[in-house]
């Protein structure tokens, strides 16, 4: 490249860098005047473009760019962002191997070839170009990257089992042809020692760790040791891990607790004759050694103490008769009781019956409950925490909780003095009092589905959340509460509050995404749920553009450890179900608020026929639930199931049947056909999923039904779903009969592309005899008779507007009367996307339609007409749960957290009363309103 | 007590109960897997027993000459782990592979200059203050003490490398430079 070329190509870079695109398009389109045929300026253009949003005019530079099969470096490295921005990944490794095989001494090149099977996982191309690498260049770091990409090959789901060994052999034998051993490094010592274990040869990989390097690679290398520990296990060593673990423990003072786990495996380790003495002497024995480390240690480290009650577990599950185990836990918690982890660490040992659960609850009863220290006060939280794990079901009523909860939040006033003098960045070491009590007021909601239970905990843990601040636990539960209250928006204040980000986006949106629909005002223009679920999904989009750079790097450091975490971790947020279950809502949030037009139904087809195509392949469910804290009794459910929305916990099977619902009604909806959707579509399919049942065609899996599946949705939703369902297979003969064909949909996506960008659509070659027309040809056959129409389409309504009555008339909570009206409004939506191809009268006549228009009409008149009485007694209810007197019967029903002197204030609780029942008038009153307009819109 | 275990890309799915304390921040996919992908040995996570995660470090191994040294990028444990010396435990990891593995002259970290309970423990563990980095932090938005906390302190210890004690000095909390000086 000349000079002056070069100085000129050097602002493009700087106006890409700054996020200046369009600066950048203006400087292409100068620099290509002079040089039309400089790939590097397309490349870069096509970039700018791509960044532009200007998607399908990048497509056309990039086609031309790609055609040219360039060589160069930076034209390269332009281009793989343009392919990735594209989501051409397929493309992006052709252009890479055909750059290499144009130059194949360039070794450059086949690096970047070999990564772009890296990328999206192309074991077998990647694994062939490493051997070529390193046949040309000797490199012993190419060799083991032919290693890596044979055993992720093995790895790979795609793989046929008989393959497996094959290829594990082969790498196998690729480590022994390597001129420096495999203890060069400790990566490229973790993946032999890996191949040998999956290859089950544990006396190899044994040879190769016992030994002074394999013992020093180990002791400074985490992942080496704990494959160590496996191949060990695996290899019936117990024995020898435990003499080994002793070791660790009183020589080098170690206290990783897989040491303590090391030798009690040891100890019940099945021996050669099987004697019952043996096992005897040797519990003997080891309850010696964790006695010695527990006194030497003292407070120091809880390993000791705790080593002796899994020992003493374990003796009684293998037989041993007395039991010291309620003296074991006393003294544990003489020691560490003043530890807030206490709790968590004997949970698994208070599993007690008869006269040692009594001795252990009097134990904890005698507990002091006063407090002048935060170690005090730790004391007390353990004990009431472990006696509230042991609570027997006939403990847990209702008034006993109620109870319970009013004294919980009274030691809690008392121990906020301790915390006084701290800055508001702190946790009040109070805390976790204000938690049991807000969760001993829902245990008691439970028990007597009393609402008034909800308001005591709400106004407690509100209290407790000014107080401390940084909380993020007690903005958990109210997060939880105010769902079920039916106050969305101070749920989402809360959630807002701690400030959930990045990859917590992930795991934690569940907490407001999960039946967002039942709250959404996107109706009367509040998109607050529809941008929340865009905001929320934006990992997912920076996962596919980054995460699988991070598996290239980490070929290139030769870090190969993570490598099968990175691609697990890649493909867990790709199929993530929490990822699938907020574009659902999103869907059905859009509905509400968005014109039916292709845009809309044709995008959303796309999107969850892919969905739907790798559904059974696998999913993953990463959200976190066990953040939610629990101090409930453990013979009852957890507060987290407590507090589900209508008790049903959205996974998979509900995921299945939306997304079953919605492409039903999107293919009656939309004029694509697959081969249509073929050639609009940009970037690479998702790969195929390997269950034997996505190989059915679309329509035989679209009918599945499995009770499992259908377990996951509430009465209200299996009703929607039974008449979505009748709904779109009785109109479906007529939509197939009056779909313009494919070749006139193929023609009029091609004209607009071709308006919009002044280029033809790529791929596409219009007829040569000129058949496409204006997509209502003649048919030659007779339109389809209309069958009956279904009982349950004609029943929905009526149906829905009863149990809405009955729900309203028994004073539910608002979240049921809002599932009710929204899915009663979602039936309507979905009768106007499955009949708005019926609609204008060209079509109606042309095909006969007016005796179906006619059923149609009535059906859509109950509904609205069903729809437009519910809208007026939500906005009833809004206004009458708003009033004065409603408030002062909300701050009455608190009566029991601030009637005694020394608890909360009575001003404080009327600011509650206020928040929450203005979020609730906001909501009913929003979704009312909604209603009608929904109506209106859909006329 | 606890189980030492590598810190894996996973891990992000499992660490809310830590990173949604104020202190801890939560990053993009972008750093974690950088480190990840570079220092693997140098991050670590601490678990108890039923196999929660207690708190994680991680750390990189940068600088040039006399100036190789480990790094404390992060460090962090869940509010109810706290007091368990899990901190020194992790930090007594990171100094033995930085020492060991990468042969650094020390090992350094930035505390923000408000954190004191920070800088006693760590003081505790063998660091002494280098120098203060001048707005090294974003501020919390809290409002007060701004520049206290938006100031750092580079703490240093030296490793087996540096019997010298060349990498430290006593008058480090004197010594201001800005933050675009520092790495």
């Amino acid at each position: 490249m000349s000079s002056a070329l070069d100085r000129q190509i050097r602002p493009i870079y700087e106006a890409l860098d700054t996020g200046s695109n369009k600066s950048a398009i203006l400087a292409c389109n100068k620099l290509l005047k002079k040089h039309p045929k400089n790939d590097l300026v397309k490349a870069l253009k096509a970039l700018a473009l791509v960044r532009s949003q200007k998607v399908e005019e990048s497509l056309v530079v990039c086609d031309e760019v790609l055609a040219a099969k360039p060589t160069d470096e930076s034209t390269l490295a332009a281009m793989m962002h343009v392919l990735r921005g594209l989501g051409r990944h397929t493309d992006m490794v052709a252009m890479y191997e055909d750059a290499y095989r144009q130059q194949p001494t360039n070794e450059e090149l086949g690096s970047q070839a070999f990564m772009a099977n890296v990328r999206i996982g192309n074991w077998k191309a990647a694994q062939q170009i490493a051997t070529k690498l390193h046949k040309q260049f000797r490199d012993d770091h190419y060799l083991y990257w032919s290693v890596m990409s044979a055993v992720l090959q093995a790895n790979d789901p795609t793989t046929p089992p008989g393959i497996r060994p094959v290829l594990l052999k082969l790498a196998l034998r690729l480590i022994a042809s390597a001129t420096t051993p495999s203890f060069y490094n400790a990566d490229r010592f973790y993946l032999h020692l890996m191949i040998l274990r999956d290859l089950e040869q544990y006396d190899d990989a044994y040879e190769l760790l016992n030994n002074d390097i394999g013992k020093a690679i180990c002791a400074s290398s985490l992942v080496c040791d704990e494959l160590r520990r496996d191949i060990w296990r695996r290899k019936g060593l117990v024995k020898e891990e435990g003499a080994h673990a002793t070791n660790q423990i009183t020589e080098a003072k170690d206290r990783n607790w897989l040491e303590f786990l090391a030798v009690l495996d040891a100890t019940f380790a099945g021996s050669s004759d099987g004697s019952q003495d043996d096992v005897a002497g040797r519990i003997a024995e080891t309850r010696t050694l964790f006695e010695q480390v527990a006194d030497s240690d003292g407070r120091g480290d809880r390993s000791g103490r705790l080593a002796l009650l899994e020992l003493e577990k374990r003796a009684v599950a293998h037989g041993s008769a007395a039991s010291r185990s309620t003296e074991l836990l006393k003294e544990y918690f003489a020691t560490f009781g003043d530890k807030l982890v206490c709790f968590e660490d004997l949970q698994p040992y208070v599993h007690l019956e008869g006269n040692l659960l009594a001795d252990w609850t009097e134990f904890l009863t005698s507990q002091s409950s006063s407090f002048t220290s935060v170690a005090e006060l730790n004391c007390y939280l353990n004990a009431q925490k472990l006696l509230r794990y042991n609570l027997s079901a006939s403990e847990a009523t209702a008034e006993l909780e109620a109870t319970r909860a009013v004294q919980y939040l009274q030691a809690y006033f008392d121990a906020l003095k301790l915390g006084k003098e701290l800055p508001d960045t702190e946790l009040q070491p109070a805390d976790d009092l204000a938690l049991l009590s807000g969760q001993a007021f829902v245990s008691a909601w439970r028990a007597s589905r009393d609402a008034t239970c909800l308001y005591n905990a709400v106004a407690a843990l509100e209290y407790a959340s000014s107080r401390s601040k940084q909380s993020y636990k007690i903005r958990l539960l109210l997060i939880r509460i105010y769902r079920l209250l039916g106050a969305p928006s101070l749920a989402l204040e809360h959630y807002r509050a701690i400030n959930v980000k990045q990859i917590q986006n992930d795991t934690l949106a569940h907490l407001i995404m999960t039946r967002a629909t039942l709250f959404s005002l996107s109706s009367v223009g509040d998109l607050t749920y529809s941008s929340e679920a865009l905001e929320s999904s934006q990992i997912y989009i920076s996962n596919s553009q980054e995460t699988a750079e991070y598996t290239v790097r980490a070929f290139a450091g030769e870090k190969y450890s993570q490598l099968p975490e990175f691609i697990l971790f890649e493909e867990r947020l790709d199929n993530s179900l929490q990822r699938d279950l907020t574009k659902i809502e999103h869907v059905r949030i859009r509905i509400t608020h968005e014109p039916m037009n292709s845009d809309l139904v044709d995008m959303e087809l796309i999107e969850l026929k892919f969905i739907f195509d790798r559904l059974d392949l696998v999913h993953h469910d990463n959200r976190d639930f066990d953040v939610i804290p629990n101090y409930q009794p453990h013979s009852g459910p957890s507060f987290h199931e407590q507090t589900l929305l209508f008790d049903k916990q959205p996974g998979l099977g509900w995921l299945a049947t939306y997304l079953r619902i919605y492409i039903k009604i999107f293919q009656s909806a939309s004029d694509l056909d697959d081969d249509v959707e073929d050639k609009l579509l940009i970037g690479d399919r998702p790969k195929p999923s390997l269950d034997p049942d996505t190989k059915l065609p679309l329509k035989e899996r679209l009918a599945q039904r499995k009770q499992e599946e259908l377990d996951e949705l509430t009465a209200e939703e299996l009703s929607f779903l039974e008449y979505a369902t009748a709904l779109s297979d009785w109109l479906v003969p007529f939509h197939d009969y009056i779909r313009p064909p494919p070749a006139a949909v193929l023609a009029e996506a091609a004209k607009q592309t071709e308006l919009k960008t002044g280029f033809p659509l790529k791929g596409y070659e219009p007829p040569k005899n000129g058949t496409a027309t204006n997509g209502h040809a003649k048919k030659a056959e007779e339109p389809p008779a209309l069958a009956e129409t279904p009982e349950v389409v004609n029943k929905f309504f009526d149906d829905m507007s009863a149990r809405f009555k009955e729900a309203l008339d028994a004073g539910r909570l608002p979240p049921e009367l809002l599932q009710l009206v929204t899915l009663t409004q979602e039936g309507f939506l979905v009768l106007a996307l499955e009949t708005q191809r019926f609609k204008p009268a060209a079509v109606i006549k042309q095909y006969r339609l007016g005796a179906m228009v006619q059923i149609l009409k009535d059906i859509r008149t109950k509904a609205v007409a069903v729809l437009e009485e519910m809208s007026t007694a939500l906005i009833k209810l809004a206004e009458d749960g708003a009033t004065v007197d409603s408030r002062k019967a909300f701050v009455q029903a608190c009566k029991p957290v601030w009637g005694a002197s020394g608890l909360l204030d009575h001003d404080f609780v009327a600011t509650i009363s206020k928040k929450v029942t203005e979020s609730r008038k906001q909501v009913l009153d929003g979704v009312g309103k909604g209603v009608v307009r929904v109506c209106k819109n859909h006329a | 007590m606890s189980v030492t275990r590598p810190f894996k890309a996973t891990d992000l799915f499992k660490f809310n109960h830590i990173n949604l304390d104020l202190w801890t921040e939560t990053y993009g996919i972008n750093f974690y897997l950088g480190y990840l992908s570079r220092w693997p040995d140098l991050c670590s996570v601490e678990e108890s027993p039923n196999g929660r995660m207690m708190g994680y470090i991680l750390g990189k191994a940068e600088g040039q000459n006399t100036e190789w040294h480990g790094h404390i990028t992060a460090l962090t444990v869940a509010p109810e782990y706290r007091r368990l010396s899990l901190a020194r435990k992790m930090i007594d990891y990171l100094e033995r592979v930085s020492d060991n593995t990468y042969r650094g002259f020390f090992v350094d970290l930035y505390v923000r200059c408000t954190n004191n309970v920070a800088i006693g423990m760590y003081e505790g563990l063998g660091y002494s203050v280098y120098r203060r980095v001048r707005e090294y932090y974003g501020s919390l938005g809290l409002g007060r003490n701004a520049k206290d906390e938006e100031d750092a302190f580079d703490m240093r210890k030296p490793l087996s490398r540096d019997p010298m004690r060349r990498s430290v000095r006593p008058n480090g909390r004197e010594i201001s430079v800005s933050a675009h000086d520092v790495s």
